[in-house]
């Protein structure tokens, strides 16, 4: 049996615009297409592991998978204990979600702050060296215009910019595309509006940002409600507007298969 | 005085701080709203427009990219990079950029330095902060006097909200309240208070006359000040009044 072709997107916009529900759910989704999915969530803050179903943890990549990297040899200052490579990582750090997706947290903020430096940096050689023939990944970052573009997004050859229909919304959807471009991002940005509830949502933000709408996610009162209750809207209201509506968004950048 | 606000991100930390702001500038106090956010949205919320919120943003990015001049005083900080918001606010903003020059007050400052080092008169600063704990880890003890947690009822929000209630109680803060933000039912409050059992707690209901204001991006205390969520927010301004004059 083919393997269906591999996916990289990452989920960036406002504070709450919804990009860890979306997330959450696109992730079991394409999961449940075949594909071999990595989440990883790339914000110190918890969202996706509520969202997509799997214990959450604050432990990251542990402080003994990471070394200062020896003097001399390029790059940043920490990377990944030499005899782990980025597939090795994975294999001993996600967890194992619903419906088989790998869950990768890049470690909580807890006060720590160095050990926090350390797994980002970990984090980001995992999603730059994840080799791409076998992983689809679906990124999760964090909120607000401060840390998408500066290396974070780079694996993503889809950034998937979530709007809700208000005017801070669709200027902090502006600015994000403003950085991309500054940074030379080759990825394909796209517009997904989300909490849609008029019939003229999609085209106002689609309008206010310049972007291609690639999904117009309703508001809906089943995916809230499910969030509420700390479970994922895929088990929780896997007939609802939104999830049915992140569906299509599935088929759409996987060729509809 | 010092007030921060603090949540997850779309908690509603903007919607609060700027009605907090402009009841207490209408009570004839000085108010200096700081949007410490590296994605700005206070002016949308305090009313001055998304061009002159956009003006803002612009200005921070000039300083970043070398092509404004420094402000080496405080006054001359909320002069250069604010803007007269209603009620007498002053909004300014102090958004972090890439390349700072190291304790300068208007761009090597974290808004935590700020917020412990500016002589602010007799001003009360309402610091609208970013999404998440960061700030409050790094603040130092007892240089705010209030805190907002904002809250929603769910387990993202208030898995960040708990952080933020466990550091403020460890930095001798003076006052510290939890808004329950978009609360539509007992249930919604219950899982509030059961997460916060000692703490003060406002209830805001769930609005639509927020997201409406927010659609055409204008402050709800402008196009529905007789708004449930905006009675009970100006409810949550009043409370600190007796800490704030
Ligand atoms: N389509 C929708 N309909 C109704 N509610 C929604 C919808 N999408 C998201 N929400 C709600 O909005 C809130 C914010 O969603 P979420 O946490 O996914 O946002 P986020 O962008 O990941 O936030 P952060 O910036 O904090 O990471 C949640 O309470 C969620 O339930
Ligand atoms: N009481 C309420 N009722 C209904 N909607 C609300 C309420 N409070 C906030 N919202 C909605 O939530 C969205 C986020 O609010 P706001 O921008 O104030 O959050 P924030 O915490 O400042 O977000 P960020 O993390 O991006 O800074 C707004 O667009 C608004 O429509
Ligand atoms: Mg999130
Ligand atoms: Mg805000």
């Amino acid at each position: 049996m083919g393997r269906p072709g591999r996916l990289r997107v990452a989920f960036v916009g406002k504070g709450g615009a919804g990009k860890s529900a979306i997330a959450g759910t696109f992730a079991r989704l394409l999961a449940r297409e075949g594909h071999e999915v990595l989440a990883i969530d790339s914000d110190p803050m918890p969202g996706l592991a509520f969202s997509l179903g799997v214990a959450q943890s604050d432990a990251g990549i542990p402080d003994d998978a990471v070394v200062e990297r020896v003097e001399g040899e390029e790059g940043p200052r920490f990377r990944l204990r030499p005899d782990l490579d980025a597939s090795a990582a994975v294999e001993a750090y996600a967890n194992v979600g619903p419906d088989g997706v790998r869950f990768l947290q890049f470690g909580k903020l807890t006060g720590h702050v160095a050990q926090l430096m350390r797994s980002q940096h970990a984090f980001r050689q995992i999603v730059e060296e994840l080799p791409d023939d076998r992983w689809s990944v679906v990124g999760d970052l964090p909120g607000g215009t401060r840390q998408p573009f500066f290396g974070w997004a780079d694996f993503a050859e889809v950034v998937l910019v979530v709007a809700e229909p208000t005017a801070k919304s669709w200027l902090s959807a502006k600015r994000l595309t403003r950085l991309a471009r500054e940074d030379g991002t080759a990825a394909n940005l796209l517009l997904v509006v989300n909490k849609a509830r008029e019939a003229g949502d999609a085209r106002l933000v689609a309008e206010m940002t310049g972007l291609t709408v690639a999904a117009v996610v309703p508001w809906d009162e089943d995916l809230a409600e499910a969030e509420r209750r700390g479970r994922p809207p895929i088990d929780d209201a896997p007939n609802s507007g939104a999830v049915r509506a992140v569906a299509s968004l599935v088929a759409d950048l996987t060729g509809g298969t | 005085m010092r007030i921060a606000v603090v949540g997850k991100g779309g908690s509603g930390k903007t919607t609060t701080s700027a009605v907090v702001a402009r009841v207490l500038g209408r009570r004839g106090l000085s108010v200096v709203a700081l949007d410490c956010d590296s994605n700005p949205n206070l002016g949308i919320s305090l009313g001055v427009g998304d061009q002159e919120t956009e003006r803002l943003v612009a200005m921070r990015q000039a300083l970043d990219e070398g092509d404004e001049e420094h402000a080496p005083e405080w006054d001359e900080l909320i002069d250069r990079f604010g803007s007269d918001a209603p009620d007498g606010v002053r909004l300014a903003v102090v958004s972090r950029i890439e390349n700072p020059d190291p304790g300068c007050p208007c761009c090597g400052l974290s808004p935590e330095q700020l917020l412990s080092s500016a002589d602010f008169g007799d001003a009360i600063v309402l610091a609208d902060l970013e999404a998440g704990i960061g700030t409050l880890t790094r603040l130092q003890d007892a240089t705010i006097d209030a805190v907002l947690i904002v809250v929603e009822p769910t387990p993202k929000s208030i898995e960040v909200g708990s952080r933020a209630y466990g550091l403020v109680r460890d930095k001798a803060v003076g006052r510290v309240v939890v808004v329950a933000n978009r609360i539509r039912n007992d249930e919604d409050l219950d899982r509030v208070r059961q997460a916060f059992p000692d703490a003060e707690i406002v209830a805001v209901p769930d609005d639509p006359a927020i997201v409406a204001a927010d659609r055409s991006g204008v402050a709800a205390l402008d196009r529905t000040a007789d708004a449930p969520a905006v009675l009970a927010l100006i409810g949550v301004a009043e409370r600190l009044l007796p800490v704030a004059s």
